[in-house]
């Protein structure tokens, strides 16, 4: 009897837990993960970017799947506010429409669609860091294409500069379960387009309420101001670490003899609309990719011991936050003009023998796959005359390129594409009489030849790149370029060796300017390095390279996926430029023989020693000239600098506190109101009922006391 | 307290401290006191102390009024013009606005 009784009351239990485990809450909303939502981001006279309500925006859920549409939600709609549904194919050709007539959009939802990937892709800028280019560019996102001439990125929305009424939330590819579970509840609830005022809905609400509004100086000042009740940060300044390493230490060197520097320069860092994702494949991986291979190579080919048989040096230098008005390389210009950098033995930029920067690189590689060309460009902005140093470079260049029958064609024009180089001519071009000796290297000509400049879809696929997964011996010894190509291992026409031999023309180019002989050797950048590296920036962190260049302490594991580009706030450190900091390090560097203790103790004027995992993981200690240096806009470090001058990056981000989006089927209103007629009529029933009974309170209260009759009758 | 069970003589010098704390920046006091003795000032039959009443009352209700003015227009002038104002129209606000101007 007992033991039936203990099964009833198991049963009970079951029934009553699968009953009430799903709480009322979770029956309603049925959120979407995986998303990432546009922020807002402030200059010092502009707020850009997006910001939803306190609560969040809801709107009805309207799949685009057409121009039409888009229309149809912008004028014929009936239940709005909306939110937009559509994929990136589409987004190109509806956006402005929305953006314009935006009444009726509560918000969009933007979602990457594998089997629909669009042609171009791009939220820049036509022009990028239009207001921070020096006075000869002739880009302009204002005039029509027809006036002037083209523009860089001719399909750029300009969404990561506006300010959009609205908050975007975007869906990656691997998250399209997600899209398939509003487009269900769509096709339950909402299809029938026409009979829509006063039904039940499918709904989304898309929360990413931002703290900071107006502009950088607001932002900055309500930041700093401790309220009472609310000592709230609104907004940060943007910026992280600029990164460089010089091929000889420069600690020894003294004023007056100071050897000149070649500055070789790269950037790091990328940008998307969207929190967390800013893949940047060609937008800066390939540049700096190429950057710290060929810095690697010339290592490699000039033994550090030979520092004293040479008068020229050579500056390999990544600069951060470059999407936003040249952060870094603004800062770095500013402070060789005030003679702080680097803080050992300072520039001054007749120190620079020569600039040379790796620009946007890899957009055409996928438009060469097949072909074993990759047409590159050096962009000399001189419109007469110009230094000997660059025709020289630009002469031995050309030959080292030739060899691998790749071309480098010279544009001689003060029309430069987007660079640091402009940072550098805008703040030294007064400081010095003399021209700048510098020239861009790149892979596009009149415009852009990546199509996805600075957006989500920027990635591995963009730049045609497949990795081939080659181990690494223990000793760190890669395979070199043409023992792959001969083993059958890499085509000639694939990403890897391309890149691969430009940073061998480079760092061969280089030891001919440093050495003043031309290179002899067999030493040459590997493809196999590149492979791997570019896995690491654009696949995985979790890959051999960065496993070796690890902190030799660290017991974190690093993620598998790609670290996002984006500059980040200057707050904190991003991952990127650690990462770029320490393959430098390694393959750059010189091994020492100590322990981890007498490496730490280690203290040579000019030279950092880092104790980094190494390539068989037992630790190494490596002696390295590669420092940090801070990348963030004088505008914040300068006293009393007028933020609405636009001489220097002002670019903040505001704080926020979530970020979310769930999908929901929102009542048609028939309940709320018939609720609250009938709240109304029985307050009115009550309130007469008591009126009722007080001026007949005698017939209630047969035997009423009689106070109650004297205070009744007055 | 009930006025009702009051002696007159007490309702005027209670009407009257009133009106003298009023002056320590305390206008809803006035407020009150005018609002308070309305019936003795002008509702009852006249009696001995209801001319001083009165005049209590009136310049109570005349000073909270006057305050109320003030306060009124400011929280308007404040409201509609903060923005405008910039970092002294942050400077005086309790609570920083979030997301807006």
């Amino acid at each position: 009897m007992d033991f039936q009784n203990i099964n009833y009351l198991v049963l009970l239990t079951i029934a009553i837990n699968a009953i009430t485990c799903e709480r009322l809450h979770e029956q309603i909303y049925s959120s979407i993960e995986g998303g990432a939502a546009c922020f807002r981001r402030l200059n010092g006279t502009h707020q850009a970017g997006c910001s939803s309500s306190l609560s969040g925006a809801v709107g009805v859920v309207h799949m685009i799947r057409n121009v039409t549409d888009a229309q149809w939600l912008v004028y014929n709609s009936s239940a709005g506010p909306y939110v937009a549904v559509v994929n990136t194919w589409l987004f190109y050709d509806i956006i402005e429409l929305l953006m314009n007539k935006s009444e009726n959009v509560a918000g969009v939802l933007l979602y990457d669609d594998a089997t629909m990937r669009p042609d171009a892709f791009s939220q820049e800028s036509r022009c990028p860091n239009e207001y921070a280019s020096w006075s000869k560019s002739q880009c302009s996102s204002t005039k029509t294409p027809s006036g002037i001439g083209l523009v860089w990125n001719e399909k750029g929305t300009d969404l990561l500069r506006r300010d959009i009424p609205f908050p975007i939330f975007f869906l990656p590819q691997a998250r399209m379960s997600e899209i398939s579970k509003i487009e269900q509840c769509y096709n339950r609830y909402n299809i029938d387009k026409d009979n829509q005022k006063g039904r039940a809905l499918c709904s989304l609400q898309l929360n990413s309420f931002m703290y900071a509004a107006v502009n950088s100086v607001v932002c900055l000042r309500r930041s700093a101001s401790s309220a009472i009740l609310t000592p709230t940060k609104v907004c940060d300044p943007l910026g992280d670490y600029n990164v460089y390493y010089s091929l000889f230490p420069r600690a020894k060197e003294t004023e007056s003899k100071k050897k000149p520097v070649t500055l070789v320069t790269a950037r790091i860092d990328a940008a998307s609309l969207f929190d967390g994702v800013a893949p940047g494949a060609a937008s800066s991986v390939v540049g700096m990719v190429s950057h710290i291979v060929a810095a690697a190579t010339l290592s490699q080919i000039i033994p550090i011991t030979d520092v004293d048989l040479y008068d020229e040096n050579v500056l390999w230098t990544l600069f951060n936050g470059e999407s936003f008005d040249y952060i870094g390389s603004q800062r770095i210009a500013y402070d060789i003009a005030r003679g702080v950098w680097p803080p050992i033995s300072p520039l001054s930029p007749k120190n620079i023998s020569l600039h040379i920067e790796l620009g946007q690189l890899g957009g055409s590689l996928k438009l060469f796959e097949e072909n074993t060309s990759w047409p590159l460009y050096a962009f000399v902005p001189y419109e007469n005359s110009f230094p000997d140093q660059v025709s020289g470079f630009l002469n031995e260049m050309e030959k080292k390129f030739s060899i691998n029958n790749m071309t480098l064609t010279p544009v001689f024009t003060t029309n430069l594409p987007p660079s640091s180089l402009h940072s550098f001519q805008r703040i030294l071009g007064n400081v010095t009489e003399n021209d700048l000796p510098e020239l861009l290297l790149v892979d596009y000509r009149d415009t852009f030849s990546n199509k996805f400049y600075q957006s989500a879809l920027d990635d591995h696929e963009n730049i045609g790149f497949a990795y081939h997964n080659i181990s690494i011996g223990s000793d760190g010894k890669f395979l070199t370029t043409d023992e792959l190509i001969a083993n059958g291992e890499m085509k000639e026409s694939e990403a890897q060796v391309k890149i691969a031999r430009v940073a061998t023309a480079l760092a061969h180019t280089l030891y001919k300017r440093v050495t003043g002989k031309s290179y002899t050797g067999s030493v040459s950048a590997s493809a196999h390095l590149v492979d791997e590296m570019l896995h690491c920036f654009l696949q995985s962190q979790a890959c051999r390279l960065l496993a070796a260049a690890e902190f030799g302490a660290s017991e974190e594991s690093a993620a598998e996926r790609a670290a996002p580009l984006y500059v980040g706030v200057a707050a904190w450190a991003g991952a990127p430029a650690g990462h770029a900091a320490h393959l430098l390090a390694l393959l750059a560097g010189a091994p020492r023989a100590a322990n981890r203790t007498a490496c730490d103790r280690l203290d040579e004027p000019g030279f950092s020693y880092y104790w980094l995992k190494g390539w068989n993981h037992s630790g190494v200690c490596i002696q390295t000239t590669m420092n940090f240096s801070q990348a963030v806009s004088p505008a914040f470090i300068k006293a009393d600098y007028d933020m609405t001058s636009g001489e220097f990056s002002t670019w903040t981000e505001s704080v926020w506190q979530a970020m979310w989006a769930r999908v929901f089927v929102s009542a048609g209103g028939g309940g709320a109101r018939l609720a609250a007629i009938a709240g109304a009529l029985a307050t009115v029933a009550a309130a007469l009922l008591t009126y009722w009974l007080q001026r007949h309170a005698a017939l209630v209260f047969r035997d009423a006391p009689a106070s109650l009759h004297s205070d009744a009758s007055g | 307290m009930d006025l009702n069970r009051m002696s007159d003589t007490k309702k005027l010098q209670l009407c009257r401290w009133y009106f003298k704390v009023g002056f320590v920046l305390l206008p809803f006091v006035w407020a009150v006191n005018s609002i308070w003795f309305f019936k003795e000032a002008f509702v009852r039959p006249p009696f001995e102390e209801q001319k001083q009443i009165k005049k209590y009352v009136i310049m109570s209700g005349a000073g909270a009024i006057a305050w109320a003015i003030v306060l009124i227009s400011w929280a308007v002038a404040f409201q509609l013009q903060r923005v405008s104002w910039g970092s002294t129209g942050d400077a005086l606000s309790f609570i920083v606005p979030l997301g807006r101007a």
